[in-house]
């Protein structure tokens, strides 16, 4: 199949992804040596806020969502084996969402939209800021549009086929994506937008964190699942083995989507407008997604003793030692474990009530993300960037080693940032501050803390500029060889003859999400519009 | 529209469903994972339930309304009522309002190992309140009292800090908070407290 | 004194004290929406009519008055309006009316204006553009300092985070303080810490008033005079 067409729209999506990730990676070593406070000549709230909130927003919603867009259109043209569907609708979502950022980024980048990337109201920023996200957001509806028909089409046209896992899961996290992103869509589409063009004189800032965290939960899961794709149907191949489990990896996929959506409100375990009953339900939807993450470690770490043993390894743990530690596939999916550990132990943290309550917005909170996001997620993508370059370029990558290097630094740049930010929390430092001022003993002990993570932050900078360099002299590379071949997706251990309709469709699982979330979400917001509440009206900062 | 065949149409998905599941393979090994699994996460949501139900161990939860554009003119914020007071019974009731960028009244004391009810409203936009190294701490959002009942064990002097993104002057939003001990804290004299819970 | 007479007095007292202990506030404005409406809807043509009968004082382009010494007679400065925030106007035109804050000539001045008349002339102030003063040779380090970066150890944020960058004030009622003339900024500083001055909701501005000494007011209220 010609898939030039398809290469050069993943790639669009790939590149638009990654600038805005190394020009955020700059912006977060200024912050953090900004935040520690030992060069006083960088000192200034204005522009420490209104780097936090592009480098948010980059981080966040542009990284994220051009990669999963790039990312899936490639999935769904070679796993289907067909090309994408409607290409010109798909580069209409593709300029949509790059129009919508560029709109964002002007009032960000002016200090005109200093309201971090939760931009949570009674504050405003500039109506053009939330304009732009709501383009960016409508942008990656098209692209779910767009998965959807190629699932559906091809699912009649295959009758009774198992849809090939790794479309099965991007079309699943296109769905869970439309779930998620409509609590947010809500806010800005009947909220903030009014609110800042000062349609609306007062909103209710409770309803707004209620939407929002309906959106919050969700969205890391719309970031993890292309991280787990890759675990289930790049890593196993790789590694020189097969998949343990095809239908566990189905079934994790659902419950990830599935719970990912009900549970917002552990963000909100310290708000007022909320009943403790709703966040006792949530709390335990929440520790309900553990499961498929624990269920993917299993199989991610038992495919990965096959290929071990089949390469020779012997004894309990030898076969780790002979797994190709030089495959970058193999070597990320290592790194990104350990970090899920510490990730995912921070997590159970963060879910449980009384220990929330002890590192509530404090520092604790940034390094959790940072280490679970920055870490386990970003470091797949890099994974999957140095596994499709050659394929989208038609060009062997321009180095193997400096990949290698690249991924080390970034695990060892993210420990050393990540590690003391948690000790931070625990010692009781608040998040969003852009100096330590008080007056207290306390902050002596914070210091060396926030000395150790200028360190990280530079080795993760150097990191992130080297994946940059990689990538790209791979593609502008002139002299390189031609590179021919094709993308490989795992096998699973016991061939998958049939499946039962349920772990090979989504409408049942769209109908249970939509009970779980009436459930969840339906007084808790309903009850908005039957208070005697006072809004607030637009404050600047 | 008849409702009698419905009953064993689902009745007969549920049972296709559960012998549909009983037959995919799932490894042996995978299967104790999946039960050890169960059993850890059943565990904590066990003991955060039991906690939640029976010691009490729970979120704030009130929802309770106010305007945060009138506080000062309202009876229970206004300026001469907020800071520590005790009610008849003797319980200790603080009430606080968070805007930018302080904490009002600036200095509160309070008794060690006693419960306390805080009670936190903004007059402006949201703010987050922590003392660290204790649970005290809730987010603050206009329109709505963060009720918060805890009992700090040890006296000293605590910071109070913001930890919520509020403005520029975010990082100079806190006040201080002196916990005295039990013995040696007197109750404030003071005229009956306006307001609070029964909100008068 | 006889004991029924202390008796009389007791009771006296002792009805009088709730009415002390329950101050009255110290605003009776509130920016609920329905107020921030009618300042923002305020009359322009309206404000400049009313305005006519300020500008013996307040000057013709709502630059106000330096301080003078005439005849060995220091008549205190009068408050520059122009470019003022509409909210900050109409509330210390109210506060003047409603007793919050109380003046020789502004109180008798402010209860002959309703409230719309005072949300007129908020409006018509705002437009004017404010007063560029020269700036001094007076060494003020100390109190760009103080507007820059606060100082952590009296819990005072820097000026600037409220009072805006330029000294241009911030919703909803943060005044601006560009261009205003540096004895009445002076001396409002000085009535705030001295409590002369308590139309301040919550004291925000007599908590910060009272750590700073007469030295560092008179050096911001320079800093602020010449700020463009």
């Amino acid at each position: 199949m010609n898939d030039a067409a398809e290469r050069k729209l993943a790639l669009s999506h790939l590149w638009v992804a990654f600038i805005a990730f190394v020009v955020a990676c700059f912006m977060g070593e200024y912050q953090v040596l900004e935040r520690s406070g030992f060069i006083p000549a960088l000192d200034s709230p204005s522009v420490y806020f209104a780097s936090v909130s592009t480098h948010g927003v980059l981080m966040a919603f542009v990284l994220t969502t051009f990669f999963i867009m790039g990312f899936g259109y490639y999935i769904a043209s070679t796993s289907l084996k067909q090309p994408v569907w409607n290409k010109p609708l798909a580069w209409g979502g593709f300029w949509l969402a790059l129009v919508g950022v560029v709109l964002a980024a002007i009032p960000l980048l002016t200090g005109k939209a200093s309201v971090l990337y939760t931009f949570y109201p009674p504050i405003v920023a500039h109506a053009a800021f939330y304009i732009g996200a709501t383009l960016l957001v409508v942008g990656s509806w098209v692209w779910c549009v767009i998965m959807l028909v190629m699932f559906v089409q091809w699912k009649k046209a295959n009758t009774g086929q198992p849809v090939p896992l790794a479309m099965f899961a991007t079309t699943m996290n296109a769905m869970l994506w439309l779930w998620t992103s409509a609590g947010v869509a809500l806010e800005v589409l009947f909220q903030l937008i009014p609110f800042s063009l000062g349609w609306i004189d007062t909103i209710d800032p409770g309803l707004s964190r209620t939407l929002f965290a309906w959106t919050l939960h969700p969205i890391v899961y719309f970031w993890l699942i292309p991280a787990y794709t890759a675990f289930y149907v790049f890593v196993p191949k790789q590694a020189g083995g097969f998949l343990f489990s095809d239908e566990m990896a189905r079934l994790a996929f659902i419950v990830l989507a599935v719970f990912a959506l009900p549970i917002g409100f552990h963000h909100l375990y310290m708000d007022p407008e909320q009943a403790k009953g709703w966040k006792l339900l949530h709390g335990i939807g929440t520790f309900v997604v553990a499961l498929p993450t624990l269920v993917t470690g299993f199989t991610v770490i038992a495919s990965l003793e096959i290929a071990g043993r089949l390469r020779g390894g012997k004894g309990l743990f030898g076969w780790i030692l002979s797994l190709p530690w030089t495959n970058t596939m193999v070597l990320s999916v290592i790194l990104s474990l350990l970090m899920l550990i510490f990730g995912g132990f921070g997590g159970i943290v963060n879910a449980s009530y009384a220990m929330n309550a002890m590192i509530h917005n404090t520092a604790w909170v940034p390094g959790h993300f940072h280490l679970i996001f920055a870490g386990t997620t970003v470091i797949m993508y890099f994974a999957i960037a140095y596994y499709l370059w050659p394929m989208l370029v038609k060009k062997p990558l321009f180095s193997n080693s400096m990949a290698l290097v690249q991924l080390w630094t970034w695990f060892i740049g993210m420990s050393i940032l990540t590690t003391p930010w948690h000790v931070l929390g625990l010692l009781g430092e608040p998040r969003r501050i852009s100096s330590v001022v008080y007056n207290n003993l306390l902050t002596l002990a914070w210091k060396p803390y926030e000395f150790m993570m200028i360190f990280g932050g530079l080795i993760l900078l150097g990191s992130a500029c080297l994946f940059i360099y990689v990538l790209a002299k791979t593609q502008l590379n002139p002299a390189a060889e031609a590179f021919d071949q094709e993308i490989e997706f795992a096998e699973p251990i016991h061939a998958v003859a049939s499946l039962p309709e349920w772990l090979n469709d989504i409408k049942l699982w769209n109908k249970v999400i939509a009970v779980l979330m009436a459930i969840s979400f339906g007084y808790p917001i309903l009850q908005f519009f039957f208070m005697d509440t006072s809004g607030s009206s637009p404050w600047g900062y | 529209m008849q409702t009698e065949p419905l009953k064993p149409k689902y009745e007969q998905l549920l049972r296709d469903f559960y012998t549909q599941f009983r037959a995919i393979h799932i490894d042996q090994l995978e299967r104790k994972w999946i039960t050890i699994s169960l059993l850890v996460i059943g565990l904590f949501v066990g003991i955060i339930t039991i906690d939640a139900f029976f010691h009490g161990v729970n979120p704030p939860s009130k929802v309770e309304t106010v305007d945060s554009a009138s506080l000062h003119l309202n009876k229970e914020f206004a300026e001469d009522n907020l800071g520590v007071q005790a009610d008849e019974k003797g319980n200790v009731i603080v009430r606080m309002v968070a805007g930018r960028y302080a904490f009002f009244p600036k200095h509160i004391s309070v008794p060690a190992e006693m419960p306390i009810t805080l009670r936190w409203v903004s007059m402006d936009v949201l703010h987050g309140v922590h003392i660290p190294m204790t649970n005290m701490s809730t987010m603050i959002v206009p329109g709505y009292v963060a009720e918060i009942t805890t009992t700090f064990p040890k006296p000293g002097e605590y910071p109070v800090l913001c930890n919520e993104y509020c403005g520029l002057g975010h990082n100079h939003m806190w006040s201080n908070i002196s916990v005295i001990a039990k013995e040696d804290w007197k109750a404030p004299v003071k005229s009956a407290a306006k307001g609070g819970s029964t909100n008068e | 004194m006889g004991i029924l007479n202390m008796k009389r007095m007791l009771l006296l007292l002792a009805f009088m004290a709730p009415v002390v202990v329950c101050a009255e506030p110290s605003s009776q404005i509130a920016w609920t929406p329905e107020v921030l409406n009618l300042v923002k809807n305020g009359n322009l043509n309206k404000g400049k009519e009313l305005a006519e009968s300020c500008k013996s004082c307040h000057g013709d382009k709502g630059q106000g008055m330096k301080e003078e010494t005439r005849d060995g007679e220091t008549l205190p400065s009068i408050p520059a309006l122009a470019g003022q925030l509409a909210t900050y106007t109409y509330k210390q035109l109210r506060d003047y009316a409603n007793g919050s804050r109380s003046h020789a000539q502004m109180t008798g001045v402010a209860k002959g204006l309703s409230e719309q008349d005072a949300a007129d002339l908020a409006v018509w102030f705002s437009s004017l553009p404010a007063q560029e003063n020269k700036s001094s040779s007076q060494n003020l380090a100390r109190a760009e300092k103080m507007v820059e970066q606060g100082d952590g150890k009296r819990i005072l944020p820097p000026c600037f985070v409220c009072h805006g960058g330029k000294g241009q004030g911030e919703k909803q009622d943060i005044p601006a303080l560009a261009g205003q003339h540096a004895d009445y900024f002076a001396r409002t500083l000085l009535e705030y810490k001295n409590g002369q001055r308590h139309n301040d909701v919550y004291s925000r501005m007599r908590l910060i008033a009272q750590q700073l000494s007469e030295a560092e007011i008179k050096e911001l209220a320079q800093y602020y005079q010449q700020v463009k």
